[in-house]
């Protein structure tokens, strides 16, 4: 069989279209009968689902250019590696899943992709619609020039567009308080919804971590991972919520932060600090970083707790 | 461009469908009006290392402006869900009051604006500055 390795042979984001909608309902409505946990607040999962629209609209003005480049990076690849061999597809599927870790992590740590990627940590709530408050600007923050070496390595762009479809589609189902743990082997292994709870947590303990896409051994492999714990239920959005429930405002926030930021600025050093710092960084300190929070929170745990140490244990085990 | 458009209007069916779903589930969080345990508990949570030694609770309850220091920390309903920000107490005290509400600007492109019920009973600022500009 000859797989176009231009043109994806399917979209697995449209195939999962129909389950999206069907979870959604179905969540809903198992929480209403008190069959499942799950919170939704109209305005706010009018907001996500509104978001996810617009990201769609959002993508097709990017499309192009990011099309052309994709194309123009395989033109110059290094290898051609053929879309219908076994050993390709566990390649693609480890690579890109590395790659989102980096992508992901990137897009917490440094302001000027947070700013493209915060839209999607601005719910309150955590359930599937939430899954669905996607970026508008990520075409305009550049993230997807990360996946550029693996085409230029050769992968075949179709084959890099599915398995970041699939990972798309299964971080979709992680988004839920329905399910609480798998499995321990299965939570060793795999992003889930607990890990993944913790990744949406505004609490101090749980900030900048789990950036995983579909397994979650980046994490430990790379420092990242902080487990859930059960005395410490997760309290979803950002550090400072979002003052109401305006999409624009979801959308460019950050941006207009920066862009307020970056007109205050006396010197380079302000402007490199204000766009590529962490998310926070201020050139007198005087804002908290996800860090700063963190070791706020550590000393006034160990000022108020004699076992204080245990309390910190995995997320120091975590570092 | 004829398929793209009817992908989109599809999409947009979909989520009213949806928003009318969890519309008519209401299963929001229950929210009740804060009280002065409450509102320390919510600031606690928001400004662990700024406790308030005065509280100001807005007439329908849906709001906190605090004075910690020379911080007051100021915040207010949202859906189920709460926002939170500090600012400079003495620009919390002399913030507007317009059509019952005291509109405190938080400087912030992510919240601009706070609007605070004002009640004959709770008025703002306090009737007794001296008790809040002395806390």
């Amino acid at each position: 069989m000859t797989l176009d390795p231009i043109k994806p042979a399917f979209n697995p984001v449209d195939w999962a279209v129909p389950v999206f909608v069907i979870t959604i309902v179905a969540e809903i409505i198992l929480a209403r009968f008190r069959k499942a946990r799950a919170v939704y607040e109209v305005r706010d999962t009018a907001t996500s689902l509104a978001m996810g629209l617009g990201s769609q609209i959002a993508g097709l003005l990017t499309a192009g250019v990011i099309g052309v480049t994709i194309l123009w990076v395989y033109e110059h690849r290094l290898f051609t590696l053929p879309m219908n061999a076994w050993w390709a597809w566990v390649a693609v599927f480890f690579l890109e899943d590395l790659t989102y870790y980096w992508f992901h992590r990137l897009s917490h740590e440094r302001r000027f992709w947070w700013a493209s990627h915060v839209n999607h940590h601005t719910s309150q709530h955590y359930n599937l619609a939430t899954a669905l408050r996607q970026t508008w600007t990520g075409g305009i923050a550049g993230t997807w020039l990360l996946w550029l070496p693996m085409i230029f390595f050769g992968f075949p762009p179709a084959m890099v567009a599915i398995q970041k479809g699939i990972s798309l589609v299964y971080q979709y189902w992680i988004h839920t308080e329905a399910i609480r743990r798998f499995p321990r082997w299965f939570e060793a292994v795999f992003n889930t919804p607990s890990h993944h709870r913790v990744h949406h947590a505004r609490n101090p303990r749980y900030l900048d971590a789990n950036y995983a896409g579909i397994l979650i051994i980046w994490d430990r492999m790379f420092g990242s991972y902080i487990p859930e714990l059960d005395e410490e239920p997760c309290r979803y959005g950002v550090v400072h919520n979002l003052g109401d429930f305006n999409i624009f405002r979801v959308a460019f926030h950050e941006w207009m932060a920066i862009g307020k930021d970056l007109a205050g600025s006396r010197s380079i050093r302000e402007v490199i600090g204000y766009l590529f710092g962490p998310p926070g960084w201020s050139p007198d300190g005087s804002r908290d970083t996800s860090a700063t929070l963190k070791a706020k929170w550590l000393a006034r745990e160990a000022a108020v707790s004699p076992s204080a140490e245990a309390a910190t244990a995995p997320l120091q085990a975590a570092e | 461009m004829n398929a793209v458009l009817l992908q989109l209007t599809a999409s947009a069916v979909l989520v009213a469908f949806m928003i009318l779903v969890a519309g008519l589930a209401r299963i929001a969080r229950p929210v009740a009006p804060l009280d002065e345990a409450s509102a320390r508990a919510l600031l606690a949570g928001e400004f662990p290392d700024l406790p308030p030694n005065y509280l100001w609770i807005a007439g329908d309850g849906a709001g906190v402006i605090a004075r910690a220091g020379e911080d007051a920390l100021v915040a207010y309903r949202l859906g189920d869900s709460w926002v939170a920000r500090s600012m400079p107490w003495p620009l919390a005290l002399s913030a507007p009051v317009k059509r019952g509400k005291v509109l405190l600007k938080l400087r912030d492109p992510a919240a601009p604006m706070a609007r605070l019920t004002v009640s004959g009973v709770n008025p703002w600022p306090p009737e007794n500055p001296r008790e809040a500009l002395a806390a």
